[in-house]
């Protein structure tokens, strides 16, 4: 039994730390609305952890990346501040936080475009990162639409469900940042009909 | 099926379902296999959440607008998010990954498994290709293709785009950058017109308040609703709906000749082919894989037509050691795109347009394109926020804008915005045009898919996909992107935004299996008898610029006469 709660204590140490650092990278790229982005990390952590899966003799393996994307963060970041292009503060931002999570908003930002610019020693990247410059920019990239879309699309508003499979969430609320820019959601229809500048049978080559 | 079919179509996006109707007419018995769910098809009343009783449908009164309707639910993020999406390239089951391309850049690939295929997202923008690129260029004259493409615009039917505040913003910009109107379907002029669209018109009482836009919603027509990339399930019936997807049109139509049977959740992993005494290689059917269940299954056919899209035909192909060829997978062209977003103060939309908002989210999601042979086109873009926030602000080649601030440039901003910037931006959304360059993509040996030499998933190796766009690719989405920059300036733009998309952002892809080197005129492989491609991978090239569903539909309807003359 002792054994399996330091399994379980281990499990809930690492999770703890990929939260604090998803939230360091949502919290340097989205808006500051006062809501922690609306927990759009998770939706970033889950996208990474259910984008890739492959056959293995036997075995159908998903590769979970959002562990090895958050060791990858900090070992970038640790580079940068030892070689003295950004420096680390005293406190992480969100307490289970490295070095990412020790820097400012530009300076987690200058990080990632390091990154992606492969300004860095890719050596000293964890795997399936280590010098695997296609690999780093596909999902450092990911890092920016992910935040983006899950911050701008409706999924904040499944609430309770947003963690769910795909097929069993509920939308709890009409999504807020829709109605912050404007958009009014589904919609049946807008009688915004102009007329036509000209119809097909009309032009060269039409019936 | 009972028993094997006379040809097997492996896919069900734009170009298979083309061919199965046509050959159905015909009388040929056709059974085509799709990878993906099939929404709105009764037998699988919960196309993600089982494999359901069924293996397969042929009798167009299992389809059903209703249940289409309930599935297409128009939420961005349920339907198309790259991952979990309901279109999203990958299996039926959403607990699942999407199967996996390895695409070592920054990249976005838009395709869509299921009944219907990319056409399910797409926002069915039809023209024509440019004929100087197809008459200078391709195996076939544009004059080949001219009755083909009339006889798929009839069909599906084609229209051009109604006008709404965001076209008559685009004209009015265009117009007072010095350009004219192109009023034709075969462009040889550089002008601007509405799109060419695969989507009924407007209902005629859509301005008439005494019909609810719910009643209208159930009436035959567009109604504007701006949901054609979530799939729009507006109409009266599956068959009757605005949005011509094949899953609405071909799909039913090929049904109808009771000759036809689609099947969903079905991967094809090889292509079974014989070698006769003269020592010519011929197909003679297809192995495949059931998405849920694993289990695999052969199949025999006297005909295969591979119509899997680009990236999935090629590596079909290399995955069923078929005969080498050099040219299998290479050639890729990807329309190397840009955007440009203009925002406009509210005085100036009134002056203009007489709104004092433009509303990127109403009408066809992309209604108004400026024609430019020799160049590529310029096309309007109105998405909802979830994807224009990531297309726009999220996906760059350049990086971030506040890490570069460059007072000299055409536009006051670049590549991607965060924090505060993004905040202003999708605050201003309502008030933005969006531009979408698409440029005329020269092929080239380098750009490829090739099967990866480290990574399988359950269907054999994966394809890997390399891209990078030419010298004259590079120059040609200049000049498209500032002539772009003008119309947005000349129509009263206040702030113009750059994206600088990269590469490697796989929407329009083509010519993997390029006519002349791996196909022959008729879409037959050179080295495989009874084994053709009807999918855009069969482009000799990127069609000068034009969207190119059409000209995959215009020319699988071709090659399905081609296959009717040549073996039944």
């Amino acid at each position: 039994m002792r054994r399996r709660r330091n399994i379980i204590s281990v499990n809930a140490k690492q999770q703890e730390y990929v939260q604090a650092t998803f939230q360091a990278l949502t919290d340097a790229l989205l808006p500051d609305d006062g809501s922690q982005n609306m927990m759009v990390y998770e939706y970033v952590i889950y996208g990474l952890n259910h984008y890739v899966s492959i056959q293995q003799q036997l075995h159908h393996k998903v590769v979970p990346l959002a562990y090895p994307t958050a060791v990858m963060l900090d070992a970038a970041a640790t580079q940068l501040v030892n070689a003295q292009l950004i420096q680390a503060k005293p406190q992480p931002i969100f307490s289970e936080g490295r070095m990412f999570s020790h820097l400012s908003r530009k300076d987690r930002v200058r990080t990632l475009s390091r990154l992606e610019n492969l300004q860095i020693d890719l050596y000293l990247l964890p795997s399936p990162f280590q010098n695997n410059a296609g690999m780093i920019q596909h999902v450092v990239d990911a890092l920016n639409r992910f935040s983006v879309f899950g911050y701008y699309s409706e999924w904040p508003a499944y609430g309770s469900t947003r963690l769910f499979p795909p097929d069993y969430r509920k939308l709890e609320y009409f999504p807020i940042n829709w109605q912050r820019v404007g958009y009014p959601g589904v919609s049946l229809g807008y009688r915004d009909f102009r007329g036509f500048l000209f119809t097909i049978d009309e032009v060269e080559g039409g019936k | 099926m009972n028993t094997n079919p006379d040809v097997i179509v492996i896919g069900a996006g734009a170009g298979g379902p083309v061919v199965a109707k046509e050959l159905g007419e015909l009388g040929i018995r056709v059974l085509v296999l799709d990878a993906g769910p099939w929404y709105g098809n009764k037998k699988w009343p919960k196309p993600n959440k089982g494999r359901g009783e069924a293996k397969e449908s042929s009798d167009p009164n299992d389809l059903d607008g209703a249940l289409f309707r309930s599935q297409i639910t128009r939420l961005e993020n349920d339907m198309d998010d790259l991952v979990t999406g309901k279109f999203r390239w990958g299996p039926a089951d959403r607990r699942r990954t999407p199967w996996h391309r390895n695409i070592p850049d920054r990249a976005l690939l838009w395709q869509s498994a299921g009944i219907g295929g990319g056409t399910l997202h797409y926002y069915s923008n039809s023209p024509r290709a440019f004929p100087e690129a197809i008459d200078k260029e391709w195996p076939i004259d544009y004059k080949d293709l001219v009755p083909y493409y009339e006889k798929v615009e009839a069909t599906l039917p084609v229209e051009f785009a109604p006008t709404t505040t965001k076209e008559a913003l685009f004209y009015y910009g265009a117009e007072k950058s010095g350009f004219t109107q192109n009023r034709t379907l075969d462009v040889t002029n550089t002008g601007y017109r509405p799109q060419p669209n695969a989507i009924l018109p407007p209902n005629k009482h859509l301005m008439d308040p005494n019909y609810s836009l719910e009643e209208l919603s159930h009436m035959e027509g567009c109604t504007l609703s701006g949901h054609c990339g979530q799939g729009c399930p507006y109409g009266p019936s599956l068959e009757k709906m605005a949005k011509r997807t094949t899953a609405v049109s071909y799909v039913p139509l090929a049904m109808r000749t009771g000759n036809v049977t689609f099947r969903p959740n079905t991967f094809v992993t090889k292509v079974l082919t014989e070698m006769n005494e003269s020592g010519t290689h011929h197909a003679v059917g297809v192995q495949v894989r059931d998405t849920w269940t694993g289990e695999t299954e052969e199949i025999q056919a006297k005909v295969v037509v591979m119509a899997a899209g680009c990236f999935e035909t090629p590596r079909l192909w290399l995955n069923s050691d078929l005969p080498h060829n050099p040219w299998v997978g290479r050639g890729l062209t990807n329309h190397y795109m840009d955007t440009v977003t203009g925002t406009f103060d509210e005085k100036t939309l009134i002056d203009v347009v007489g709104s004092s908002s433009l509303n990127p989210f109403v009408g066809h999601t992309s209604a108004a394109r400026l024609d430019y042979p020799g160049l590529g086109m310029i096309e309007t873009m109105g998405e909802s926020p979830g994807i224009t926030a990531q297309t726009l602000f999220g996906f760059s080649q350049y990086g971030y804008n506040i890490l570069k601030q460059d007072d000299s440039s055409l536009w006051e901003q670049q590549g991607r915005l965060i924090g505060s910037e993004l905040n202003q931006a999708m605050r201003d959304y309502r008030r933005t045009l969006t531009l979408l360059i698409v440029t005329d993509d020269e092929p080239l040996y380098r750009n490829r898919v090739e099967l990866d030499p480290n990574i399988k998933d359950e269907h054999g190796p994966v394809p890997k996909i390399v891209y990078s766009p030419s010298e004259k690719s590079k120059r040609r989405r200049e000049q498209l992107t500032k002539i772009a920059t003008n119309i947005l300036r000349e129509a009263g733009a206040k702030k113009v935004h750059r994206s600088d998309l990269p590469p490697s952002y796989f929407i329009h892809i083509h010519s993997t299996m390029r006519m002349g080197y791996v196909v022959d005129s008729s879409c037959e492989a050179y080295q495989v008898e009874r084994l053709y491609v009807a999918d855009n991978s069969a482009d000799y090239n990127s069609l000068g610029g034009p969207n190119p569903t059409l000209t995959t539909q215009a020319l699988a309807s071709r090659t399905a006469d081609m296959i009717a003359d040549k073996y039944f």
